[in-house]
C-alpha cells in the first residue's frame, strides 16, 4: 500500500520549516546565546560531560538563555563564616527555635564555596520532637533571595506550610516570619525553602524533623540511629556551576549533581561494630537524582516510609528513594572490614545505546571485631508486623480499590529550543527508561531553561493544566487520584509527586496492587506508568500537589487544591 | 548544504507543533509501553499467523515504585501470551530470557494450555524467546529446539546514534563501533 501524501497544508508547513532551520542553523547566532568558541559569557562555565559523552553539533559554546547565577557572586569567600555539621535540637511542646538563614562558606571537594545555610550548619539542624507537639520556629531572612520554608510531610495548619503567594508572603532578606509546627505524626520529616528550590535547597537549605512516638517500641530494638541525608551538587574545577538567575536551567531532567554528599559531606563515614543492628533515617534532599542505596553485602530491614511505618517489615537488597522521600531501615553489619553505602545504578550512554553500571560510595562504614551488645540478633532475624498499622488502614480498604475519582496526565511542552536539542529529542524517543538515574544528555539538559521547558500536570476530565486545575474538597473526603506518567510526549520522565498538608496511600501501579501500604507525602511515578493514590483529606486550607524535581517545579508543574474545613 | 540537509532532516522528523497530549510516537497507554512483541519465526507449522507478547511489571512484592535490583537494573514480572496458534500435538512451548549477547538464559516457565507463562527477569536489555521443547523440564539451562517466537525489550530500540544522523561525522571507532 502507498504510504498517503501528507495533506498541502503540511507540506507548505514542512517547506517552510526546511527554509527556516536551513538560516537558523547557518547563522552564527540562533535559539541561544551563543558565544563563539570556548569562552562563555555571563558568567556561565561550560558544563562538565562525562569524558564518553560527546556534544551535539551546534552546541558548542551555546549558553542558556537565562543569566548566571551565584551567591555573593564576587566577594571573597573567607568573608563568610564557615558552616558546621548539624546540631540536634531537642524540642517539646511549645518550645521555640531561632533560625537564620544565611551565607556560609563550606570546603567541598577541594574548594571554598560560598552556599548558604540553616543556622550556619549543614544540613541544617535536626530537629527532635514528641508526636503531637507544637513548635515555634522564628525565621530570619539573610541572604539575598526571597525564601520560605516548607515542613515537608508534616500535616501542620496551612499558614505555616511555608507556599509563597499561597500561605505567606515571600520572607525577603531582612525579614522574619514565625512558623507554628504542630507534628501530628511520628517519622522523619525534613524542612526546606518553597522558593526557588533549585537553587537554595542546593545550596544547602535543607534540615530534618524526626518526630518520635510515644510507643517505645514504635520501631524494633537497634542499637543506635544515623542520619542519612543523601544530596549531590554539580560542580567543575572551579566550583559549584552556576544556577539559572531569573529560572533555573536543566528544566528537562532536573539538575543531577556530579558530587555526592551525604550530610553535606563528600567523605562521609561511620563506624560499626560487628553484629552491630543500625537504624538508618535516609531523607533525600537532591534536586532530581533519584538514589538506589546499597549497603555493601548487609542485610536491610525496610520499616518505615514518609508519614509512618509499612503494614509488615520487609527484607530489601536495597533503598530506590526519590527526590523528598524518605525510609527507615535497619542494617546489620556482620562481617568485619569495609563495607560501603554506594548508589548503585545501571546508568545510560545515549550516545552508545547502553546502560552501563555506575556506583558512587555514599559512606564508608569501617566495622570492627568488637562484637555490639546487646545482642539483638534475634529481634533483628525476624520481620514484625505493624498491627496497628493494618487496624488503622482497616477503614481505608474499601477504597483502595475503587476507580479514580481525578485523573492527572503528567507530560511537558517545550518552546524556542535550540534545534539540535529538538532533533536529537525527537529522534530518541523510541525508548524512554522508567526511571533516569544519571544526567545521559548534560548540555541539552543545562541549556534547556524553565523560559522553554513547561512541565505539566493535566486534569483528564477538564483538560486544565497546572494552576488552572481547581479541584475542592472537604475534610474527611477519602480521594482516589490516578496520576498517568505519559510516554507520549518530547522528554517523558519519571516525577516524585508530592502532595502538601495531607497524606496518601499508593494502593497500585499499574493496576498492580499494593500489598504492603505506608503512609506516604510523596511518591515517584516512572514514565508510562500509572499510579493510584488513596488521599485523606484530612487538613483545611489550600495546599500544593506538585512534582518535586525543582526544575520541574520551578517549570510550572503544581498547581493549589482547597481543602474545606467542616 | 550540510545546513540545507540537516534542515531536511529536521523538518521530516518533526511533527508539528511540538506539544502537550499532542498525537506521537507510542499510542500505547500505561504499562504496555514497555510490551514486548513478540514475532513468529514461522519455524513449526501454524504459527504463520500467531501472534504474541510480553507485558513487563513492576514485581507486586515490590515496596518502592520500580523494583531495582542491587546493580541497579531493573526487575520486571513477565507475563507471556501467545494468539492465534494452536498447541503443538508434540513437545511443550517453553519461554525464555536472554541477554542480547546469549551468555545468559534463564528459564521463565513452560507455557500453560492457555498459551500463558510468566516469571521475572532482572535485565535492563533482553530478548524474550519461545521454543518447542521435547519435554518439560525445569532443570533444562538453554533451550535445544527450535525458536518458535522472539522479542527485544524495549529497551533494544536505545542504539547508538554515533555515525549516522546528527553524528554521522563522529568517528564510530572511537565508540567501540565499527566504521
Amino acid at each position: 500500500m502507498m504510504p498517503t501524501p501528507p495533506p498541502p497544508i503540511m507540506r507548505v508547513a514542512r517547506y517552510c520549516l526546511t527554509v527556516v532551520t536551513a538560516a537558523v542553523l547557518a547563522s552564527p547566532l540562533h535559539a541561544q546565546s551563543e558565544m563563539p568558541g570556548m569562552g562563555m559569557s555571563g558568567g556561565w562555565r561550560m558544563v562538565p560531560m562525562d569524558p564518553n559523552m560527546i556534544m551535539l553539533p551546534g552546541l558548542t559554546g551555546v549558553v542558556p538563555v537565562v543569566g548566571a547565577f551565584l551567591p555573593a557572586a564576587g566577594m571573597n569567600p573567607t568573608s563568610f563564616p564557615e558552616a558546621e555539621p548539624s546540631q540536634v535540637v531537642e524540642m517539646t511542646d511549645g518550645d521555640t527555635l531561632d533560625i537564620e538563614v544565611s551565607i556560609v562558606r563550606r570546603s567541598l571537594n577541594g574548594h571554598e564555596m560560598v552556599m548558604f545555610g540553616y543556622n550556619r550548619q549543614y544540613p541544617g539542624p535536626l530537629i527532635r520532637a514528641p508526636k503531637d507537639a507544637t513548635l515555634v520556629v522564628r525565621v530570619r531572612n539573610e541572604i539575598e533571595l526571597p525564601t520560605t520554608i516548607h515542613w515537608h510531610g508534616v500535616r501542620l495548619d496551612n499558614e505555616f506550610d511555608g507556599v509563597p503567594g499561597v500561605t505567606q508572603e515571600a520572607i525577603q532578606r531582612g525579614e522574619s516570619f514565625v512558623y507554628e509546627v504542630h507534628v501530628p505524626d511520628a517519622g522523619m520529616f525534613w524542612y526546606h525553602p518553597h522558593a526557588r528550590e533549585d537553587v537554595q535547597q542546593d545550596l544547602g537549605l535543607f534540615g530534618n524533623l524526626l518526630v518520635t512516638s510515644p510507643n517505645p517500641s514504635y520501631y524494633g530494638p537497634a542499637h543506635r540511629e544515623e542520619i542519612l541525608v543523601l544530596d549531590d551538587i554539580l560542580m567543575d574545577e572551579q566550583g559549584a556551576l552556576p544556577w539559572g538567575e531569573s529560572a533555573p536551567t536543566h528544566a528537562l531532567m532536573g539538575r543531577f549533581g556530579n558530587v555526592m554528599m551525604v550530610n553535606g559531606e563528600t567523605n562521609h563515614q561511620l563506624s560499626a561494630k560487628q553484629g552491630e543492628v543500625v537504624r538508618f533515617f535516609l531523607t533525600n534532599v537532591a534536586n532530581s537524582r533519584t538514589f538506589n542505596v546499597t549497603f555493601g553485602g548487609a542485610q536491610v530491614k525496610l520499616i518505615a516510609s514518609d508519614v509512618g511505618r509499612f503494614e509488615r517489615e520487609a527484607w530489601v537488597e536495597s533503598v530506590v528513594i526519590a527526590p523528598a522521600e524518605r525510609y527507615v531501615v535497619d542494617v546489620r553489619f556482620e562481617e568485619p572490614g569495609t563495607t560501603l553505602i554506594a548508589n548503585s545504578i545501571q546508568a545510560i550512554n545515549h550516545f552508545q545505546g547502553e546502560f552501563y553500571p555506575h556506583v558512587d560510595t555514599l559512606s564508608i562504614v569501617t566495622v570492627s571485631t568488637e562484637t555490639a551488645a546487646p545482642g539483638i540478633s534475634d529481634s533483628f532475624d525476624s520481620l514484625r508486623v505493624h498491627d496497628e498499622v493494618a487496624a488503622e488502614l482497616e477503614p481505608y480498604r474499601p477504597h483502595l480499590n475503587r476507580e479514580p475519582d481525578y485523573e492527572l496526565e503528567a507530560t511537558l511542552r517545550v518552546q524556542n529550543l535550540p534545534p539540535p536539542i529538538v532533533l536529537a529529542m525527537e529522534a530518541d524517543t523510541l525508548f524512554f527508561p522508567p526511571m533516569e538515574w544519571n544526567d545521559a544528555m548534560p548540555v541539552m539538559n543545562w541549556l534547556s531553561t524553565g523560559d522553554q521547558v513547561t512541565w505539566i500536570l493535566k486534569d483528564r476530565d477538564t483538560g486544565a493544566e497546572n494552576n488552572d486545575i481547581d479541584w475542592n474538597f472537604k475534610v474527611g473526603d477519602l480521594v482516589k487520584i490516578r496520576i498517568f506518567n505519559s510516554p507520549d510526549s518530547f522528554h517523558p520522565m519519571n516525577h516524585p509527586i508530592h502532595i502538601h498538608g495531607q497524606r496518601f496511600l499508593v494502593t497500585s501501579i499499574d493496576g498492580a496492587e499494593n500489598q504492603n501500604l505506608v503512609w506516604k507525602d510523596t511518591a515517584i511515578v516512572p514514565v508510562g506508568s500509572s499510579m493510584d493514590l488513596l488521599v485523606e483529606m484530612s487538613n483545611p486550607g489550600e495546599w500544593m500537589l506538585h512534582c518535586h524535581i525543582a526544575e520541574h517545579l520551578s517549570a510550572g508543574m503544581m498547581f493549589s487544591f482547597t481543602v474545606q474545613g467542616q | 548544504m550540510l545546513y540545507l540537509g540537516l534542515a531536511i532532516l529536521i523538518s521530516f522528523a518533526l511533527p508539528l507543533p511540538i506539544g502537550a497530549g499532542e498525537a506521537g510516537y507510542c499510542l500505547i497507554e500505561g504499562a504496555e509501553y514497555y510490551t514486548v512483541e513478540l514475532v513468529t519465526t514461522k519455524n513449526i507449522p501454524g504459527t504463520g499467523l500467531a501472534t504474541g507478547r510480553a507485558d513487563l511489571s513492576v514485581p507486586a512484592n515490590s515496596p518502592f515504585s520500580v523494583a531495582i535490583s542491587p546493580d541497579g537494573s531493573y526487575e520486571y514480572f513477565v507475563r507471556v501470551s501467545l494468539e492465534r496458534m494452536k498447541i503443538p500435538t508434540e513437545g511443550r512451548l517453553v519461554a525464555w530470557v536472554t541477554t542480547r549477547e546469549l551468555d545468559r538464559i534463564e528459564r521463565l516457565g513452560t507455557l500453560d494450555q492457555n498459551l500463558r507463562a510468566s516469571g521475572k527477569v532482572r535485565w535492563n536489555k533482553f530478548l524474550v524467546v519461545i521454543t518447542l521443547e521435547a519435554d518439560n523440564n525445569p532443570e533444562q539451562s538453554i533451550w535445544a529446539g527450535p525458536i518458535v517466537f522472539r522479542g527485544m525489550s524495549r529497551s533494544g530500540r536505545m542504539h547508538t546514534m554515533v555515525g549516522h544522523g546528527a553524528l554521522q561525522q563522529e568517528n564510530c571507532a572511537a565508540y567501540g563501533y565499527a566504521n
